[in-house]
C-alpha cells in the first residue's frame, strides 16, 4: 500500500486567460478551442508517483465564480497552492494578477505556494506582458513564474512539478505535517469507529 | 468588472443564505439558468461566518443609524405602462441592539520594543483599550455586575476593523474616545484618570502573571483571520435532513466536520458533562451504577417506543417533564433527559414530543461520533457556499455587492417579468427567489416577525476543563423564570478553525423575550467572569473569563407564512432568514418545497454525474478525472479526526 499525499490546488486569475484549459491540459493532455466555462466539475484529480509516494492533485477551478469578483473564501480553504493565471496577450490580465494575489492573502491559508503562470505564450507575437515584468512581480511576492501554453503544452508539467516542489520544501520546514495530508490506502475514514452506541447503527 | 451580466435567466435568486443558496443549486443542477445576487459583499446574508476584522465591520454596518445612500440610476422611469414595480428595501434592518464589550487588555509590553511606535500605538489602541480603561476606572466595586462594568462602545468608536489602520488612528480620534459611555456616571474618564487606569493592570501584569498566559485585544485583532465567528449557531443533525443533502448532492465534498464532543448541563451552579451514549453512561463517575441501569433502560426504551404504546399512552395528556417522574429515574437524570437530550423545557413538550426528541437524538448518535451533532470547519458560514459553488458549477452566475432596485411586474398577466439592478439593468426571468431582508417595509407591513437573541463571546477557556482542551461542546441552560426561554450555548476550540489558540468561542442563542443582552447576560454571569477582575485565589478564577462579549437580535423571519407578503405576485417566492432552532431542517424543508413548485418533477439535488461521462467528448480521458476523492484538509491546524461525510452508510461500530 502507498501513502498518498494530497494536495489541493486552486486556479485565480480573469475570466478567459485559459485556467480551465491548463488543468485540462495537465490532467487529461488534451486541449479543446471551446472549452465552456463550466463544465460540471468542480475539481480535477491527477496522480503523480514522487519516490515511494503517490502525489494527488486536487485542481479546484473557479467555476465562473470569478467573472464578478465573487469567489466565495470557502473556495481557498485548505489550499497547498494557488496558480494565478494571466494571458501574456492582455495586459489587464497581468493587472488584475495583483487584485487576485490581495484576494488569496487575505482569505487564503497562510503560507500557500503561489505560483504565477502567463499563459498563452503561443501567442508571443501579439504579446502585451514582457516575461521580465511577470518575473519581477512573482519575486517580489515570492512566487514561482512560469509562461505556459495549454494549448500547445509548453510547461504545463513544468508548472505542477514547481508546485509540488515548493509544497514540499514548504511542507517539510513545517515538518512535514502543514500542508499534506497523508492518507494510507486512499480511504478517509469515519472517526471513532470503536466507540460503543446506544443506538444500533443500520446500514 | 466591466463585464455585463446576461439579461435573461430562469430563476433569479436574490440573498445568499441556506436556503436560498440550496435552491439555486438545486436549480442549477436541473438545468435553470440561474443568477444568484447579493447585495453584501459576502456570501452567507444572515448565515454568514466572520473574521474578527469582517465581525467588526459587520458591527459597524449594523450601528451606524445613517442610511447609506447609493447613487443608482432612477429605476423609476424604465417602468414601462403596462408594467408595476416592487420596490425592494436597500437596507437590512433584520440587526438590533448591537451592543459590544471589551474586556481583554492591550498588551503595551510588545509595543515597547517599538520604541518609536510606542506613543502612536497609546493614543490609538482603538476603543477596546479605552472600554477596558474606562471600565477599569470606573469599578467602584469588586461585584459589580457586568452590566455596569462594562461600557458601551459608541457607534462611531467601534473598534477599527484591521490593525494597519488601527494605527493610524490619530489624536482627534483618541480625544474622541475618553467620551466613552459608561453605566456608571461617575465615570468621567479625564487623560490622566486613563493613563493611571491603564498602567494599573499593566503594573499588575509584569508583576503577577506569566505573559504568555493572557490574551490582549491586540492579538485578537492580529490573529483575527483565525476566527470565523458565526451569526447563527447551528449544528448539524447527523442524520438531519441537511446531513442528506449533503450527502445526496455531493456537496459534502466542500466542506469538513467534526464531531460534538460532549453534551453539557449546567445544573446547581455546575457545568457537567451528560453521558449520552452507552459508552458515556458505562464510564460516568456521576452516576452509581442505579442510575446508570435506569437511563440505559430508559433510552433503549425511547430508541423504541413507538413499538409499546402501552407504556406511555397513559401519559399523553401531560408534559414530557411530568412524564419523566412517573418513570423510574432519579431527578439527576430526568434533568438530563429534559434539558439535554430532549433538550426541551418544563413546560415547552408534551410526552409524545419529548419521547420523539429523545428519539432523534438517541437515532442520530453514533452516525459519526459520540454525539448527535457535527459542526463544519470554518464554521456555519461554508454551507451556504458550498451550495453556492455546485451551483455555479453547473453554471449559476454569480454576484456579490450586487443591488436589485425593485421587481417588475407586468401588470395583464400579474407576474413578475424581471428585475432591475443598480446599473439600471433590466434581467429577465421566470422565477425569482427574494429573501425576507430584501423586501421593503411596503411588502412586510403586516408581516410579525419573531426575534433571535443572540451572544457571542471570546473566552479564555472551556466551561468544563477536562484533559483535552478540544473540546466541542453544546449546553441548554434552562430558563429560570416563566416566559423566559432556555439558552443554548455552543463552545467552540480552535480546532474547528473558528477561533485563534488558547481562546473559545462561545455562541448563546435564545428566542427573544426582551433585548439580547437582557435575555443572554444572565446566563453569561453564571458562566463566566470579565477578563479584567483581579485575580483572586478562590474557585471563582476556575470559571473562563470574557476577553469580549457581543450581543444582538436577529429577526426570525422562519414561519412567516406567505400570505402576510402584501401583492407578491405568484412567482416570486420567500425565502426566510436563519430561525432560532438548533438543526438546519427547515431550512432544507424551505429549500425543497420551494424547488418543487419552480420545478416540479424535478429530483432535488441528485448527485452530479460522474465526471467521466460528462468532460468533454474526447477519447483520452482517464479514471483519474473523477471527483471522487474527499477533500483534503491541507492547514496545519487541521484536526486529523475530522469527518468525511462522503462515506454515509458506512457502519460507524
Amino acid at each position: 500500500m502507498m501513502a498518498i499525499r494530497e494536495l489541493k490546488v486552486c486556479l485565480l486569475g480573469d475570466t478567459g486567460v485559459g485556467k480551465s484549459s491548463i488543468v485540462c491540459r495537465f490532467v487529461q493532455d488534451h486541449f479543446d478551442h471551446n472549452i465552456s466555462p463550466t463544465i460540471g466539475a468542480s475539481f480535477m484529480t491527477k496522480t503523480v508517483p514522487c519516490g515511494n509516494e503517490l502525489h494527488k492533485f486536487l485542481i479546484w477551478d473557479t467555476a465562473g465564480q470569478e467573472r464578478f469578483h465573487s469567489l466565495a473564501p470557502m473556495y481557498y480553504r485548505g489550499s497547498a497552492a494557488a496558480v494565478i493565471v494571466y494571458d501574456i496577450t492582455k495586459q489587464d490580465s497581468f493587472h488584475t494578477l495583483k487584485k487576485w494575489v490581495k484576494e488569496l492573502k487575505e482569505h487564503g491559508p497562510e503560507n500557500i505556494v503561489m505560483a504565477i503562470a502567463g499563459n498563452k505564450c503561443d501567442l508571443s507575437d501579439i504579446r502585451e506582458v514582457p516575461l521580465k515584468d511577470a518575473k519581477e512581480y512573482a519575486e517580489s511576492i515570492g512566487a514561482v513564474v512560469v509562461e505556459t501554453s495549454a494549448k500547445n503544452a509548453i510547461n504545463i508539467e513544468e508548472l505542477f512539478q514547481g508546485i509540488r516542489q515548493n509544497c514540499l520544501e514548504n511542507g517539510l520546514r513545517k515538518l512535514c505535517t502543514a500542508l499534506w495530508r497523508t492518507q494510507i490506502g486512499g480511504s478517509s475514514s469515519c472517526r471513532n469507529p470503536s466507540s460503543l452506541h446506544v443506538c444500533p447503527v443500520s446500514g | 468588472m466591466a463585464d455585463n451580466l446576461p439579461s435573461e435567466f430562469d430563476v433569479v435568486v436574490i440573498g445568499t443564505g441556506l436556503p436560498e443558496s440550496i435552491i439555486a443549486a438545486a436549480c442549477s443542477r436541473s438545468g435553470q439558468r440561474v443568477l444568484h445576487v447579493d447585495s453584501r459583499s459576502y456570501y452567507g446574508g444572515n448565515w454568514a461566518s466572520f473574521s474578527f476584522s469582517g465581525l467588526l465591520s459587520w458591527l459597524k454596518e449594523h450601528q451606524e443609524n445613517s442610511d447609506i445612500v447609493n447613487e443608482c440610476p432612477l429605476w423609476q422611469e424604465k417602468i414601462l405602462e403596462n408594467e408595476e414595480s416592487i420596490a425592494l428595501s436597500r437596507k437590512d434592518k433584520t440587526i438590533q441592539h448591537v451592543e459590544v464589550f471589551c474586556y481583554a487588555s492591550q498588551d503595551l509590553h510588545e509595543d515597547v520594543e517599538e520604541a518609536g511606535a510606542l506613543q502612536k500605538n497609546h493614543a490609538s489602541v482603538t476603543s477596546a483599550n479605552s472600554t477596558e480603561a474606562a471600565h477599569s476606572a470606573c469599578l467602584p466595586a469588586e461585584d459589580q455586575s457586568l452590566s455596569t462594568a462594562s461600557c458601551e462602545i459608541p457607534t462611531e468608536q467601534t473598534p477599527s476593523s484591521d490593525p494597519e489602520s488601527a494605527l493610524e488612528v490619530n489624536d482627534f480620534e483618541a480625544t474622541g474616545e475618553k467620551e466613552i459611555h459608561c453605566d456608571d456616571k461617575t465615570c468621567v474618564p479625564s487623560t490622566s484618570e486613563k493613563e493611571t487606569s491603564e498602567n494599573v493592570p499593566m503594573a499588575e501584569d509584569t508583576a503577577e502573571q506569566p505573559k504568555k498566559n493572557r490574551i490582549t485585544y491586540s492579538q485578537i485583532i492580529k490573529e483575527g483571520r483565525r476566527f470565523n465567528i458565526d451569526l447563527v449557531s447551528k449544528l448539524l443533525y447527523s442524520r438531519g435532513l441537511l446531513i442528506d443533502l449533503l450527502i445526496k448532492s455531493n456537496v459534502s465534498r466542500y466542506a469538513e466536520f467534526k464531531n460534538i464532543t460532549r453534551i453539557l448541563a449546567f445544573r446547581e451552579g455546575r457545568v457537567e458533562q451528560v453521558p449520552c451514549s452507552r459508552a458515556d453512561v458505562f464510564n460516568s463517575k456521576q452516576l452509581t451504577m442505579v442510575e446508570k441501569r435506569m437511563l440505559m433502560k430508559f433510552l433503549t426504551f425511547c430508541m423504541e417506543y413507538e413499538e409499546h404504546p402501552d407504556e406511555y399512552k397513559a401519559y399523553e395528556e401531560i408534559t414530557f417533564s411530568e412524564y419523566l417522574k412517573t418513570q423510574k429515574l432519579t431527578p439527576n437524570l430526568q434533568y438530563f433527559v429534559l434539558h439535554s437530550i430532549a433538550m426541551t423545557s418544563e413546560t415547552a413538550s408534551s410526552t409524545i414530543d419529548g419521547l420523539k426528541a429523545t428519539k432523534n437524538f438517541l437515532h442520530c448518535l453514533g452516525r459519526y461520533g459520540n454525539t448527535p451533532f457535527l459542526f463544519p470547519l470554518y464554521g456555519q458560514g461554508e454551507l451556504p457556499q458550498c451550495f453556492c459553488r455546485m451551483c455555479a458549477v453547473f453554471g449559476g452566475i454569480y454576484c456579490l455587492r450586487h443591488l436589485v432596485q425593485c421587481l417588475v411586474v407586468d401588470k395583464e398577466s400579474g407576474k413578475c417579468k424581471a428585475i432591475i439592478d443598480q446599473f439600471g439593468q433590466r434581467i429577465i426571468s421566470k422565477h425569482f427567489l427574494v429573501e425576507d431582508s430584501y423586501f421593503s417595509e411596503n411588502t412586510c407591513s403586516h408581516v410579525q416577525y419573531r426575534q433571535i437573541s443572540r451572544a457571542v463571546l471570546i473566552t479564555d477557556r472551556s466551561v468544563l476543563k477536562t484533559d483535552s482542551d478540544q473540546q466541542i461542546s453544546i449546553l441548554t441552560v434552562p430558563a429560570e423564570e416563566p416566559g423566559a426561554f432556555a439558552v443554548r450555548v455552543i463552545e467552540l476550540c480552535s480546532s474547528t478553525m473558528t477561533c485563534m489558540k488558547g481562546t473559545y468561542l462561545v455562541h448563546l442563542t435564545c428566542t427573544t423575550s426582551k433585548t439580547a443582552r437582557e435575555d443572554l447576560e444572565p446566563v453569561v454571569q453564571k458562566l463566566f467572569t470579565p477578563y479584567t477582575e483581579k485575580e483572586i485565589e478562590n474557585e471563582e478564577v476556575e470559571k473562563p473569563r470574557l476577553l469580549w462579549a457581543l450581543y444582538f437580535n436577529m429577526r426570525d423571519s422562519s414561519d412567516v407564512s406567505r400570505n402576510s407578503y402584501n401583492d407578491l405576485p405568484s412567482n416570486v417566492y420567500v425565502c426566510s432568514g436563519p430561525d432560532c432552532a438548533l438543526g438546519n431542517d427547515n431550512a432544507v424543508k424551505q429549500a425543497e418545497a420551494l424547488f418543487q413548485q419552480i420545478c416540479p418533477n424535478e429530483d432535488f439535488c441528485p448527485p452530479p454525474p460522474n465526471p467521466e461521462d460528462i468532460i468533454l467528448d474526447g477519447d483520452s480521458l482517464q479514471p483519474e478525472a473523477s471527483e471522487s476523492s474527499a477533500i483534503p484538509e491541507a492547514n496545519s491546524e487541521t484536526p486529523r479526526e475530522s469527518a468525511n461525510l462522503r462515506n454515509p452508510e458506512e457502519p460507524s461500530k
